[in-house]
């Protein structure tokens, strides 16, 4: 599977949407429900749960299709912060509970993860889908950059990076703060 | 929040943490209160949001349940129902008002066990006695038993279509219902795209002509993606011509 398919334009089907039509949100669905349903499923870590997400979505994008505003960021990413907020959202409401079976499955997970960015089998095609923010993310201390990708992708809290590194919550948090200044720095 | 975040870097640090998921559900909640309001926070979460997007391609896809789209429509086809209620709501394409688009009474007709001829004898009896512009029906029916499986319903001004299932018609595993159309004079039929079986598509018509008398459609059975060619490869499932109501 191509990891982003520049063919389908997000945008156009965002607009067909906000016309009321329905099979735009299908066409949508068929193209991007698999990788949705993997993002949420890192955040939640419960599959009915990451389907009542990526449902709740669905709807706010189908009803919300019609304020996206294209002169304000780009389409696919409006679509996958709609369902990152929604697990977001949920998480931080239901402030849950990491067990430490959760917590050592989901640190392997991202230590696969991270292998698998740093090592990805065809390095130039995953580098080029990274653009610049993977040499941006070279850049950083490993321990910054890790924290910025458990909290992306794993939707970690402050805390919950904190322990997974076993460093002081404070650190944490000044650590984030400062990988994401440069960040920003790097890739203006 | 005021004063906190209102240098630029701090304001940049928030929509970061917004964005990335850091932020408390409480400091979540307040970021999006002030979006609306708030021209130079918005661009900053859109910058971030467009910063961060290459991550997702880091994550797994993961296949949803086969019920999950279905939900997903039956929970559309709600709002609209809704909206329906409630005019001001949203721009709506299809004028849903009337027994023309009460599903069950197609759904009763059938199943009733009507034959094409019938339905249209239907129409003929309920339709509202008022001028409107020519509208088209097509029945779709099984090639073999002639059982009607479903409607094709215009709308006004023929530039969109609802094709509205009368059966629950059932698609083997790796297959797809794919729909095309194609009038008289035209080289080929074009796709309208895939169908879900039992479920209610609008389909705009807005790159093609205005629907004619006499314009076929067709449903056919197609590999799960859809047809690799610009043409059905797959047998017919579904066929009915265009009929302009009087």
């Amino acid at each position: 599977m191509p990891v982003s398919d520049d063919t389908f334009d997000h945008h156009a089907t965002l607009s067909a949407c906000a016309q009321g039509d329905r099979h735009a949100l299908q066409r949508l669905y068929q193209h991007e429900s698999r990788r949705l349903l993997g993002v949420a499923l890192r955040i939640v870590r419960d599959r009915a749960l990451a389907e009542d997400v990526l449902h709740d979505a669905f709807m706010k994008i189908w009803q919300r299709a019609a304020s996206f505003d294209g002169s304000r960021g780009e389409a696919r990413g409006w679509i996958y912060s709609v369902v990152r907020y929604g697990a977001l959202n949920h998480i931080r409401d239901t402030a849950r509970e990491v067990t430490l079976e959760e917590e050592t499955a989901a640190a392997v997970d991202d230590a696969v993860a991270l292998a698998a960015y740093e090592q990805a089998p065809d390095p130039f095609e995953r580098r080029a889908d990274l653009g610049r923010l993977d040499g941006c993310l070279q850049n950083l201390p490993a321990a910054r950059r890790d924290c910025i990708l458990f909290a992306y992708l794993d939707g970690c809290s402050h805390g919950e990076i904190a322990e997974r590194l076993k460093t002081p919550l404070g650190t944490v948090k000044a650590w984030i703060t400062r990988g994401m200044a440069a960040l920003r720095e790097c890739m203006a | 929040m005021s004063g906190f975040d209102s240098s630029p870097d701090d304001l940049q640090a928030l929509a970061g943490e917004y964005v990335l998921g850091t932020l408390s559900a409480d400091a979540r909640r307040a970021v999006e209160a002030r979006l609306p309001e708030d021209a130079a926070l918005r661009a900053a979460v859109a910058d971030w949001e467009a910063r961060l997007l290459p991550l997702t391609d880091l994550v797994s896809p993961v296949e949803p349940s086969e019920s999950l789209w279905e939900r997903i429509t039956h929970s559309v086809a709600g709002l609209e129902r809704r909206a329906a209620h409630a005019p001001a709501a949203r721009p709506r394409t299809v004028a849903a008002t009337g027994w023309w688009n009460n599903l069950a009474l197609w759904r009763g007709l059938s199943a009733a066990g009507c034959a094409a001829a019938v339905v249209m004898a239907s129409v003929l009896v309920l339709r509202e006695p008022v001028a409107k512009p020519p509208q088209y029906l097509v029945v779709l029916v099984g090639p073999q038993d002639k059982s009607p499986g479903w409607v094709v319903q215009a709308s006004a001004r023929g530039q969109a279509v609802d094709l509205i299932p009368l059966v629950d018609s059932a698609v083997p595993a790796e297959k797809s219902l794919q729909f095309w159309t194609k009038a008289d004079g035209w080289k080929g039929p074009v796709s309208l795209g895939l169908v879900r079986p039992g479920q209610t598509v609008h389909v705009p018509l807005s790159s093609l002509p205005p629907l004619q008398a006499n314009q076929l459609f067709e449903l056919t059975l197609e590999p799960a993606q859809g047809s690799p060619i610009d043409r059905p490869t797959g047998p017919v499932q579904f066929i009915g011509r265009a009929v302009k109501v009087l």
